[in-house]
Order: structure tokens, then C-alpha cells, then sequence
């Protein structure tokens, strides 16, 4: 396979942290969001998920120097670690019931990187929208708190939460192409 | 139309947070697509989360590796200025202007004296004796941060300042005056208006670095000397009008390099755990080396390099 331009940037950052671990909060910046959308559908709570999360790119950050670039995508690469990880805690937690999918699950990865661009878009949507979405649904804050929090009437929040929402569906359009 | 589209999605939101069936949403054309969406974000991160993460990580790799557990003498930073005078002039100085106190002297040399001064919290390394060689005279700036500020300008233009900017309110929230010492060493004199004379996270003296192309050398510090960019308030055209690094525990400031006496270099003693590393990581990022890591007489292990900026960094262990 001829490596694409998104290959040798992915090369390149990788390159750079491992000759200066400064750097590697740029591959963070590139792979948190789909690494996050991977852990949150295996996990049981936000705070599960945020655990896991910071493990893998914690231990992701210790292992770097031993990874070596074979065309697969980084993120691959974390989604395994994430995997060991889930399944380390459920031994730990002695609740074996939950067998972690395989990270090569084709129908998996496509429900990661749709779910990790619309966590990507949430970051690029206007503030006050963002917010919106940030109280809504991460905070689960009724239209009545936001409406207090934001000191907006709660129809211009329901606005709010409308327009945020049709701006990610065409958001999404757009970079599916 | 509209409105009704903003209600029949916020119910769906509703169903959704409260884990009810929300599956007939996905029948109704109208709402399929924003309801699919509505799904996923009840997973969104919290940025907070996201940031609070990205922060740690840059803390485990920028400082852990080279500054976390460095053992630095009392009252000592990761970074301490070093200045070069002919005479005990300087000492007199800050003396005089900061009622600085000296907390060592030893020789180090033939007619060269070893000096080390406390002003306020902080710490000067002053190298005394002349002549000077050109290349070792490099006056630096300072950023002070003082109870009295027009007291502290009139007594450092008392004892041979000169006036670089009276002493006025500033509008990044400072009374300040700058003065230039008889040894060319500027002085930005600064209380702090809040609280308290010296802003939180600050200490009394912080180096101001001013170097030619400021944006890339910041790119250097970063790279090649694992300091952390707090803050930068750049032009559109780039220019760094003002910026605030953290190396270790200590704070430099820096500012692009305009107008008469400008650039300036400097010299600093920066204290790390591993010295080898550092410099190799420094060389890598662009400095030239100058000393290659070395056992001292005094106990520190010490690599030296000029930094693009000119500045000279020992690079040393704490013995």
C-alpha cells in the first residue's frame, strides 16, 4: 500500500517523540478523541473511561520508544493497549463478564472513527453551543440549568442545542466527502 | 416547522439521558440523522478531562525527565543568572538599589572572585574581576518585582542607573520603571497591582530574555531545553511581544528584541538530573556544544552550550 500524505505526517510525529518525549502531546492531540470513543463503548461509566484513557496514553508514552512504525496507524496501536488495559481492570475487579472485542473488529472501527469526529466537531462548534452540548449531554443538565447557567431563556437553549446539532450532521457530510 | 423540529428533538434528548427508548425518533425522517448524533454525544468527553490529561502528560515529559527531582541548593531555582563585572560595582549596586545581600564569595580564579546574591527570594551568580572579555560581557535584563517601586527607581538611579522608562502605571497591570545599571544589565522594576507586589507563581527577580526571532527561539527553549510555554502574546505578523516560559521551577519571560541594546544574550547556570541528556537534547535542537558533560572541582557535573539565541547555559547536576 503507497503511503499517503496522512502516513508520513503520522510518521513523522511519531519520529519526533520518540527523539524528544516533549513532543508527544502532539500524537496525543491527533489520537485522543479516538482512542476516548474506543474505551467509552467498553466501559461502564465516564470516570471508567477516563481511567482507561489516561492509562493507555500513559503507557503509551513509557513503550514509545520500543514502537516501531510498520505502515499500521498509530492508533491501532493504542487501540491494543487500550484493550489490555479494559481487560487488566476486569481481572482486577474480578468481573470477568465482559470479553474485550477484538481491535480489528471491522464494524467496530468504523463506529469509533464516526463517533471520534463527532467528538473532534464538538470542539470546533461555537462556544456557546459547545457548551450547550458540554452541559447537555456530557453534564446531563436539564434546559432549565443551562438556561441558568448560560443566563439565557430556555427556548434560545433549545436553539442552542438544535443548531449545534444540525451544524455536526453537517459537519460530518462534509468531511465524509 | 422549525420550532416543532426543536421540540421533538429535545424530547428525544430527554428519552436518551434519561435511558428510555428513544427509538422512534429513528423512524421519523426529520430527526433520524440528529438523533443518531444525539446518541454518540451522550459519550463526549468532558474537556476538561481532555485537557487536564494533555497537561499531565506534558508535565511527565518535559519536566520529570530532566528537572523533577533535582536537589538544588536553598534558595536556588532550576535557573540562576550569571553576570560577569570588572569590579565590585555591580554588588554595589544591587546592594544599594534591592538591598541585596551576598551569600557567598570564593575565588575562582587569578583576580577572579566567585560571588553569590540573594535578592529578595531570589538568586545571582556574579563573576568579579577584570578585565572582561568582550564575548563575556553580556548584560542581561530582569524583570523585579518589589514592595515600593518609585522608592527602589529612585535609589537604583541614586546609585548610577540611568533612566530607561519612568515609573508609571503599566497597562498589563503592573507600576513599573526600567533602569540600566552602569554595567549595561537592565532592570524592569514592577510591583504587581493585585494582591500582592510579587503575582502568583512569580518570585522576585525572572530573567527577560531578548532574542532576535523570538517565536522560533521559543520553538528552541521547548525543544531543545524541555521548557514549558505558559503564555505568548504575539502580533499577527508573529512578532512575541511578551512570553512566559516555565523551565523547572523557574520562570523566564521574554520579549522580541527592539530598539538600542538589543538583542541581548546572557549566561545561566541551569540545574537539572542529567546533564548528558540535556545537553545532547539541546545540541540536538540547535545549540552549539561548548563543553561536553564534565566531573568539577566543586562537586557539580557541568555540560556548557550557546543556545541560538547566544546565551550560554551550564547545564549542571547539583553535587
Amino acid at each position: 500500500m503507497a503511503e499517503t500524505t496522512d502516513d508520513i505526517d503520522e510518521r513523522a510525529l511519531i519520529q519526533a517523540a520518540q527523539a524528544n518525549p516533549a513532543r508527544f502531546v502532539d500524537l496525543y492531540d491527533r489520537c485522543f478523541h479516538r482512542v476516548y470513543a474506543y474505551v467509552i463503548r467498553r466501559t461502564r461509566s465516564r470516570e471508567e473511561a477516563e481511567d482507561i484513557t489516561s492509562t493507555v496514553f500513559e503507557r503509551a508514552l513509557v513503550h514509545l520508544p520500543k514502537f516501531e512504525w510498520r505502515g499500521t496507524p498509530f492508533v491501532a496501536w493504542l487501540f491494543r493497549i487500550a484493550a489490555n488495559a479494559i481487560s487488566d481492570r476486569r481481572q482486577s475487579l474480578a468481573r470477568d463478564d465482559h470479553e474485550p472485542a477484538s481491535a480489528q473488529d471491522p464494524f467496530e472501527a468504523e463506529d469509533v472513527e464516526r463517533r471520534a469526529m463527532i467528538f473532534e466537531l464538538v470542539d470546533r462548534l461555537p462556544d456557546l453551543q459547545r457548551q450547550v452540548i458540554e452541559l447537555r449531554f456530557v453534564e446531563e443538565k436539564s434546559i432549565r440549568e443551562i438556561a441558568a447557567v448560560l443566563n439565557r431563556s430556555e427556548g434560545a437553549v433549545k436553539q442552542l442545542q438544535l443548531r449545534a446539532l444540525e451544524n455536526l450532521r453537517k459537519d460530518m457530510e462534509g468531511r465524509r466527502g | 416547522m422549525a420550532e416543532a423540529l426543536v421540540e421533538k428533538i429535545d424530547r428525544t434528548i430527554d428519552q436518551l439521558l434519561a435511558r428510555e427508548d428513544a427509538s422512534a425518533a429513528l423512524r421519523d425522517p426529520s430527526l433520524a440523522a440528529l438523533a443518531r448524533i444525539a446518541g454518540e454525544l451522550r459519550m463526549c468527553p468532558r474537556l476538561a478531562f481532555r485537557l487536564r490529561l494533555r497537561a499531565d502528560l506534558k508535565r511527565r515529559t518535559t519536566m520529570s525527565t530532566v528537572f523533577e527531582t533535582v536537589n538544588v541548593r536553598e534558595g536556588f531555582t532550576t535557573v540562576t543568572p550569571y553576570l560577569r563585572a570588572e569590579d565590585a560595582g555591580l554588588l554595589d549596586f544591587l546592594v544599594k538599589t534591592f538591598g541585596a545581600v551576598e551569600t557567598l564569595n570564593h575565588p575562582a580564579g587569578p583576580g577572579l572572585t566567585h560571588r553569590e546574591v540573594r535578592i529578595g527570594d531570589s538568586m545571582l551568580m556574579i563573576g568579579e574581576g577584570g578585565p572582561v572579555a568582550p564575548t563575556m560581557r553580556r548584560p542581561q535584563a530582569f524583570h523585579v518585582f518589589v514592595e515600593d517601586v518609585d522608592a527602589a527607581f529612585e535609589r537604583a538611579i541614586a546609585a548610577g542607573g540611568k533612566s530607561l522608562g519612568a515609573v508609571e502605571d503599566r497597562p498589563y497591570g503592573e507600576r513599573s520603571g526600567f533602569v540600566e545599571d552602569p554595567f549595561g544589565n537592565y532592570w524592569y522594576i514592577a510591583r504587581h497591582l493585585g494582591p500582592t507586589p510579587v503575582p502568583a507563581g512569580y518570585r522576585t527577580l525572572t530573567p527577560y530574555l531578548h532574542p532576535r526571532a523570538a517565536g522560533a527561539y521559543i520553538e528552541f527553549l521547548t525543544r531543545g531545553l524541555g521548557a514549558i510555554e505558559e503564555f505568548r502574546h504575539a502580533l499577527p505578523d508573529g512578532r512575541v511581544m511578551h512570553a512566559q516560559l516555565r523551565c523547572g521551577n523557574a520562570v523566564l519571560e521574554l520579549g522580541e528584541s527592539e530598539g538600542e541594546g538589543m538583542p541581548r544574550s546572557g549566561v545561566f547556570y541551569l540545574y537539572v538530573t542529567d546533564p548528558d541528556a540535556l545537553f545532547a537534547q539541546a545540541v540536538a535542537a540547535g545549540a552549539t556544544p561548548l563543553g561536553a558533560p564534565a566531573d568539577q572541582w566543586y562537586g557539580d557535573r557541568v555540560a556548557s552550550v550557546q543556545d541560538p539565541a547566544g546565551i550560554t547555559w551550564y547545564i549542571a547536576r547539583p553535587a
